[in-house]
């Protein structure tokens, strides 16, 4: 990613790439929303586990049914010793102080699914879970909201949106990171790749997370039976959500990873003050 | 070795750091207001709309799960139990035109609904039974509530180990719901003690904790702020939110 960074930004606006040069690089808007998501992604994970633990399985069927059952968390704690496991798709794994039988969040172990150190709060409280899964729910969608929005209104949000114009150039910028190819294909300011990823996150999982998070409410079936059946029915809708979840983390990780590996402190600079410095440190970011 | 081992505990401390920080953050009493402030928005956006879905009889979980307080053992409800419910009466009262009292057959008088629907847990299961009951929105007809009348509250004859009472609450609009019964038999049977005999209520597009079991009496009311923790149910005292439509 970082061979790319100079033509890039000269094309995203720089007037000369002289070392020292300060380069206007997020909006006030994305640096908000961004570090607002930040901190709702993890918050909404956790308490989202601290809400799985009170019934520490997932089904792909409509009712709670053993028989169609992916994954299960189990654990007993006994005078001969306490065991922990993990069952996914009838595969069983013994997973004890990790899974199953593990932290309780207040200095001992207990039988629980996910451990202390995952859940929010880290002592098992449903209630609470719930609390602040349903705050942080909104605080994502707002901010996703406010990002999608101002970023459509600037024009900004055209240039990270894959276009079918794009589509032949993906495999070429594959084969440019697998070192197949010398030069990427031509782009904008994000290549395809970029592209292709900020479009399934923003306009595919982000919706499904939603939604399946939705489907769990009773509420919420009462006017939308159709779309639940669509998903499989009301447990199917738990394990969705959860996968969902999964990929979305497993994006936020990425993501993460991508602003400490493609020049951490110009990143940092970029997503708090809004611009950042040519010099060493270039990059077109995560 | 000894830096492996300095690494294993030095992230056994960070992760135990992280349970303590989740758990002040939760226990930071200021912020219980802010979090819960969406459950309005929860309920000006869901709200009591639709209707849930309505299985078929072969789609009945057979083996209905029993997940609340123990089953009451006071005298009063052993009693019950003993002449199989033909001494339950059960009054309403509070802001109505008529108060007044029912026993069993005039409620199985007034049971018109049968209703095949989903049971979704707090905690997060499903299961389906097949319900006969009283409509609510027919009952609260006969009993008329006053027009500053705005929740139904449901008081049980069960309560905790510390003896506080359970207790329940609806508003109007959730309680005259098509789907809101005040539920006599479940799949083809009498409601059995475990299950809430002999009368419990039945709310298929609300969770399982606003389904108050083992029904004593029920009062109509301007406001639950006075009524045992102010926030409208034994659960929702608790902690849990007042609006379950989610």
């Amino acid at each position: 990613m970082e061979a790319t960074a100079g033509p890039t930004l000269a094309r995203a606006g720089a007037r000369s790439d002289e070392p020292g040069r300060v380069v206007r690089r997020h909006s006030l808007v994305t640096r908000a929303t961004h570090w607002v998501t930040f901190v709702a992604i993890v918050v909404l994970a956790m308490s989202g586990l601290q809400i799985f633990n009170a019934a520490p399985y997932l089904d792909a069927s409509d009712l709670s049914d053993p028989a169609h059952r992916v994954l299960s968390l189990d654990g007993r704690a006994g005078t001969s010793g306490s065991v922990g496991t993990a069952t996914v798709f009838g595969r069983t794994m013994t997973t004890t102080h990790v899974l199953g039988y593990t932290d309780d969040g207040m200095g001992g172990e207990t039988v629980r699914g996910f451990p202390a150190w995952l859940t929010f709060p880290g002592y098992q409280d449903l209630a609470a879970g719930r609390r602040w899964h349903f705050f942080f729910a909104w605080i994502f969608v707002l901010a996703g909201a406010a990002y999608v929005i101002a970023g459509w209104i600037r024009g900004d949000l055209a240039k990270l949106v894959l276009r079918p114009s794009d589509l032949p150039k993906l495999w070429p910028m594959q084969a440019y990171y697998l070192r197949l190819r010398k030069e990427p294909p031509d782009h904008g300011k994000y290549n395809p790749l970029q592209k292709a990823g900020y479009t399934v996150v923003l306009f595919g999982l982000t919706p499904f997370v939603i939604v399946t998070g939705l489907a769990l409410a009773p509420g919420f079936d009462a006017v939308a039976n159709p779309l639940i059946a669509l998903l499989g029915g009301r447990q199917f809708a738990r394990t969705w959500h959860f996968v969902s979840m999964l990929a979305l983390f497993g994006f936020f990780c990425g993501h993460v990873g991508l602003v400490v590996a493609t020049g951490f402190v110009n990143n940092m600079r970029s997503m708090i003050l809004g611009s950042y410095r040519l010099g060493k440190h270039e990059g077109t970011g995560p | 070795m000894k830096r492996r081992l300095f690494v294993a505990s030095s992230m056994a401390a960070a992760l135990a750091g992280c349970a303590k920080a989740t758990n002040a953050l939760n226990d930071w009493e200021a912020l219980r207001p802010a979090l819960g402030s969406v459950d309005a928005l929860d309920h000006a956006l869901i709200g009591t709309r639709g209707m849930a879905k309505l299985y078929r009889p072969a789609d009945v979980t057979l083996d209905y799960p029993v997940n609340s307080l123990d089953t009451p053992h006071q005298p009063e409800y052993l009693q019950l139990i003993e002449d199989g419910y033909a001494s339950y009466r059960l009054p309403v009262g509070g802001l109505v035109e008529r108060p007044q009292s029912f026993g069993i057959r005039e409620l199985r008088a007034l049971a018109t609904l049968d209703q095949i629907t989903r049971h979704d847990c707090v905690e997060g299961w499903s299961v389906v039974g097949a319900w006969r009951g009283v409509p609510l929105g027919d009952f609260l007809r006969l009993v008329r509530p006053k027009p500053q009348a705005r929740y139904v509250v449901f008081y049980s004859y069960d309560h905790d180990g510390g003896g506080q009472q359970f207790y329940g609450s609806l508003d109007l609009e959730q309680a005259t719901h098509p789907q809101t019964m005040l539920a006599l038999d479940l799949n083809g049977k009498p409601i059995d003690a475990a299950h809430g005999a002999p009368v419990r209520l039945r709310i298929p597009t609300q969770l399982g904790y606003k389904n108050t079991k083992w029904i004593r009496n029920i009062a109509l009311v301007s406001s639950f702020a006075d009524i045992f923790g102010g926030n409208g149910g034994y659960w929702e005292d608790q902690g849990y939110a007042w609006y379950a439509g989610i």
